[in-house]
């Protein structure tokens, strides 16, 4: 009986540092798809030409849309106004896209549509550079405020351990983006923030495992114990990994293209989290050197219950 | 409580469990508004007597051939009203009503809402809803970057001009065009004229300026005229960068409208083009948005040797002779409130930044018992389409004191106007005047069908959830369940009643995810409350243990993901910050339905004596 523990132990010892490496690797093919191909910046991040006009009749967006999708050879965004007579298609500023009000024309053509050409004019992104070195900014305080926050509560080591983490999940969802060249943009942006707060709470929640299980148990072996606490808290990592991914499976399937770089962001997010919850922030600390009775050197109050 | 045995009764009416009800209560009715959707309903009125009825089948029929969902359709004999199911067919059915009864009958839409009584008189209403889901107004604002570049040549003159007396350089003259004419920012330039006599000093004068303006070319036209210009390059340079102070501004006028979820960019050279989503009252953005005050505070100018002199008269149709060199001006204010001073008179407290502060400091010590002039300018465009400038005395105090980076605006004539003069100096002053130019109301960007397939989606995302949690957990999951959907409901109470939450599409999907992510809460305390009972507690005693020991954990996840969420929040525009207030709203939601009332639904639920829980035997 105790011989099968051990080995279990064993094998999940293994597993976390053939895990860890393997993350390591994957950090370093984003990283290399990110320096190498870019992220495919939409056009909340770009800017692009903005062609506005007029339909004599009333348009539904549906029908517009349809009809854009066939004719332009890029993604565009459409917005309409006065009761779908009035028009403005927003086109990403590269080669391929329709510069100009030239194409209205042919457009007109194709669709059969009467159109009575406008604005043709360059815009700029929503998203302002004094905002992006502003965010860079932000995230890095975030950053150094969550290894504050989780130093003083655990540990140092659980809190770079979380931290590092952190920079894993997003890091393989932005190289992912690169890779496949799908569009970012500020949606993408956003969905990033819910997969730091998903990997930072899966984070925690192995590492107060194992600051208990140090407690109560501080003479055993370190790597006996984060294996220990990854066992005991399988079950509900599971649990909530598993409804939150069905969730974002049900939006991509049913939510069509509106959401799909969502969804698949999100997909990602959470699962390389719930990875690297074992494999990263649980392993990080016994790699810097965390002991077992380090919470015998130091006796700290428990967050008590109100 | 933390120790206490629990063998007593368990009192359900304790003053904790009274005010987490009375919380969730608040926060159920004000989710409720959300049930009621605005409606279309189109109303026929015969315009002669004798024209021949129209049939509610006929109508049915009508839209039946044409796919369109109605509501409810009401003949009378005096008028005919059809109520929509979808706001967005609203086009389609006016179409196609005019052109069959346009000839008998007078058609008026208009937008209704069955919302109950008791809520329009608490003043509850629903989630705004973004641009994608509900549209909005766009405004284009047009940037007169030559009207800047025109006061900035026109202080550039005055310090010439004021270097020219201090160093006595006398007949020196500068002329500038004029800036309102229709001439070409290029061409703008200043003619600096001087006599012979001054040739010696004159050097000095340009050395001086062009070390202060390096980005200004000089070039001297005959011996006794210079001429200064910026480069093309240069007036590029400053138009880009005046876009960009502009477009700052407006962002940060929007945000303080209350509004996160708008789009702000530039469109073409000068021009800036805004969305804003859920506005009621266009009117009140169009204002705050086409606002160009400047504050500029002045001294007199008898007490100073400076050249120019401004003359204003103040509200009294006191003359006043200030010195036209601002000592400081709106761009240096860092914050201001409104407030009130001991009497109750309404004032704007203001907080300098370090420049403006450093001025201040110094230039109040070296003027204590004088006077200083603040004045009020605003930028507007006359009958002839021309931008003149306004302005305005608003004030015109006696230093005290020194003063230091804060100090305030007396004298104000309301409180309503107090509160704008604050907004408008806290979303900071605009160096360049800007006009509205295009005004529009803006449809969805996402069609009805996306919309439903979305909401579609998120149906079953949370089906599946709780489905899975009451297989897993019995009696326990239906518990959760029950704490899940209250989430769900304050969340949507909660972004009901504040102001500046915003729905979209990827919203409602952050939404769903926050539920799901809130399931984690309760699988927390529950497989706490297993661990518990397999240590061979009972099971009131697990459920208490588990609840208490698992909520430290649950904090600590949380109140770190807050961090992140609150930092994103202050710093992020558009979607992002609209999603980090999603976040940091369910973590509150999630905290307090599934620790607290999940606890109170346990203790109501499971009986004292059970002896079973989650498969274990206690």
């Amino acid at each position: 009986m105790n011989n099968i523990k051990f080995s279990k132990y064993l094998n999940l010892s293994h597993f976390r540092i053939v895990s860890f490496y393997c993350a390591l690797v994957f950090v370093v093919i984003a990283l290399f798809g990110l320096f190498s191909k870019n992220l495919a910046l939409g056009l909340d991040f770009t800017g692009g030409y903005l062609t506005e006009f007029s339909t004599k009749n009333a348009v539904s967006q549906k029908e517009m849309t349809e009809l854009l999708t066939s004719y332009l050879p890029e993604n565009f965004k459409v917005t309409s106004a006065d009761e779908g007579t009035h028009w403005s298609v927003q086109q990403a500023d590269n080669l391929s896209s329709l510069k100009g009000k030239e194409w209205l024309a042919d457009f007109a053509l194709q669709s059969e549509l009467t159109i009575i050409p406008q604005d043709a004019i360059y815009i700029g992104s929503q998203v302002g550079e004094e905002l992006i070195n502003q965010g860079g900014l932000a995230l890095l305080t975030a950053i150094i405020v969550i290894l504050m926050y989780l130093s003083f509560r655990f540990e140092w080591r659980l809190a770079a351990g979380a931290v590092i983490a952190l920079f894993h999940d997003v890091l393989i969802v932005l190289g992912l983006f690169a890779w496949f060249g799908i569009t970012f943009d500020l949606t993408i942006l956003a969905s990033l923030l819910a997969i730091i707060g998903y990997s930072l709470n899966d984070s925690i929640i192995v590492g107060d495992k194992i600051r208990e299980i140090m407690k109560t148990n501080s003479d055993a072996k370190i790597d006996n114990i984060i294996n220990k606490a990854i066992k005991s808290t399988l079950v509900r990592t599971m649990i909530t990994s598993g409804t939150t991914l069905a969730t974002i499976i049900a939006i991509w399937i049913f939510a069509g293209e509106s959401l799909a770089g969502f969804s698949i962001a999100l997909f990602t997010g959470v699962l390389v989290g719930t990875f690297s919850s074992i494999a990263i922030s649980a392993t990080v600390p016994q790699l810097l050197g965390l002991t077992a009775d380090y919470y015998d050197k130091k006796e700290e109050d428990i967050c008590q219950l109100p | 409580m933390m120790n206490s045995p629990i063998k007593q009764p368990y009192n359900y009416f304790k003053w904790q469990n009274l005010l987490i009800l009375s919380s969730l209560l608040f926060l159920l009715v004000s989710a409720l508004p959300n049930l009621y959707i605005d409606k279309v309903k189109f109303q026929l009125f015969p315009i002669n007597p004798i024209t021949q009825k129209i049939t509610t089948i006929e109508l049915k029929n009508l839209f039946d051939q044409h796919n369109i969902s109605i509501d409810e359709i009401l003949t009378t004999p005096v008028i005919v009203s059809i109520t929509l199911d979808n706001k967005t067919d609203k086009n389609s059915v006016k179409q196609l009503l005019s052109s069959v009864y346009k000839d008998n009958y007078r058609i008026e839409n208009s937008i209704i809402n069955h919302m109950p009584s008791f809520l329009n008189s608490l003043n509850a209403k629903p989630i705004k809803l973004g641009l994608d889901l509900s549209g909005g107004v766009l405004f284009v604002l047009e940037v007169e970057t030559k009207q800047a570049l025109f006061d900035r040549l026109k202080n550039i003159a005055l310090e010439i001009k004021t270097i020219a007396m201090e160093k006595r350089i006398r007949g020196v003259t500068v002329i500038q065009n004029n800036g309102n004419k229709q001439i070409d920012e290029t061409n703008q330039n200043l003619i600096v004229k001087y006599p012979n006599s001054a040739i010696g000093k004159i050097d000095y004068l340009f050395n001086q300026i062009e070390e202060s303006y390096p980005e200004l070319a000089q070039r001297k036209d005959n011996s006794n005229q210079t001429i200064l210009s910026f480069s093309s390059k240069k007036t590029a340079q400053f138009r880009q960068e005046t876009m960009k102070q502009t477009l700052k501004t407006m962002r940060g006028r929007i945000e303080e409208l209350g509004i996160t979820e708008a789009v702000t960019l530039q469109q073409g050279k000068n021009h800036i083009r805004i969305e804003l989503p859920g506005v009621n009252d266009p009117e009140e953005a169009r204002r705050i948005i086409g606002a160009t005050a400047t504050l500029d505070f002045y001294q007199l100018a008898e007490n100073s040797k400076a050249a120019g002199i401004l003359r204003m008269a103040d509200d009294n149709g006191r003359k006043l002779n200030l010195n036209s060199k601002v000592v400081f001006s709106g761009s240096n204010i860092k914050n201001a409130r409104a407030g009130q001073d001991q009497m109750n008179m309404p004032l704007v407290n203001l907080t300098l930044d370090a420049i403006g502060g450093n001025k201040m400091s110094k230039f109040s010590k070296q003027n204590i018992g004088n006077t200083m002039v603040t004045v009020f300018s605003e930028f507007y465009r006359n009958t002839q389409d021309k931008m003149v400038k306004k302005s305005r005395i608003i004030n015109v105090a006696t230093i005290q004191q020194h003063l230091g980076s804060q100090f305030s605006i007396t004298n104000m004539s309301s409180q309503q106007a107090a509160q704008e003069l604050s907004l408008l100096l806290r979303a900071g002053s605009l160096t360049a005047p800007v006009t509205i130019v295009k005004q529009r109301t803006i449809e969805a960007t996402l069609g009805i069908n996306n919309i439903n397939n979305g909401i579609k989606a998120l149906s079953v995302g949370i089906g599946i959830t709780l489905l899975f949690m009451v297989f897993w957990y019995r009696s326990l999951g239906v518990i959760a369940n029950v704490a899940l959907t209250l989430n769900l409901v304050s969340l949507l109470g909660l972004m009901s009643l504040l102001p500046g939450a915003v729905l979209t599409l990827p919203g409602i999907a952050g939404l769903v995810l926050t539920v799901g992510m809130a399931v984690d809460t309760n699988v927390l305390i529950f497989e706490r409350i297993k661990e518990e009972l397999k240590r061979g507690h009972k099971v009131q005693q697990a459920i208490e243990q588990g609840y208490k020991s698992a909520f430290s954990t649950i904090l600590d996840a949380n109140i770190t993901t807050m961090i992140t969420g609150i930092i994103l929040f202050t710093i992020g525009n558009g979607p992002v910050k609209g999603f980090a207030l999603i976040l940091c709203l369910g973590i509150l939601t999630s905290m307090f339905t599934g620790v607290f009332v999940s606890k109170i639904l346990t203790n109501i639920v499971i009986r004292k004596n059970k002896t079973q829980l989650l498969g274990v035997n206690a």
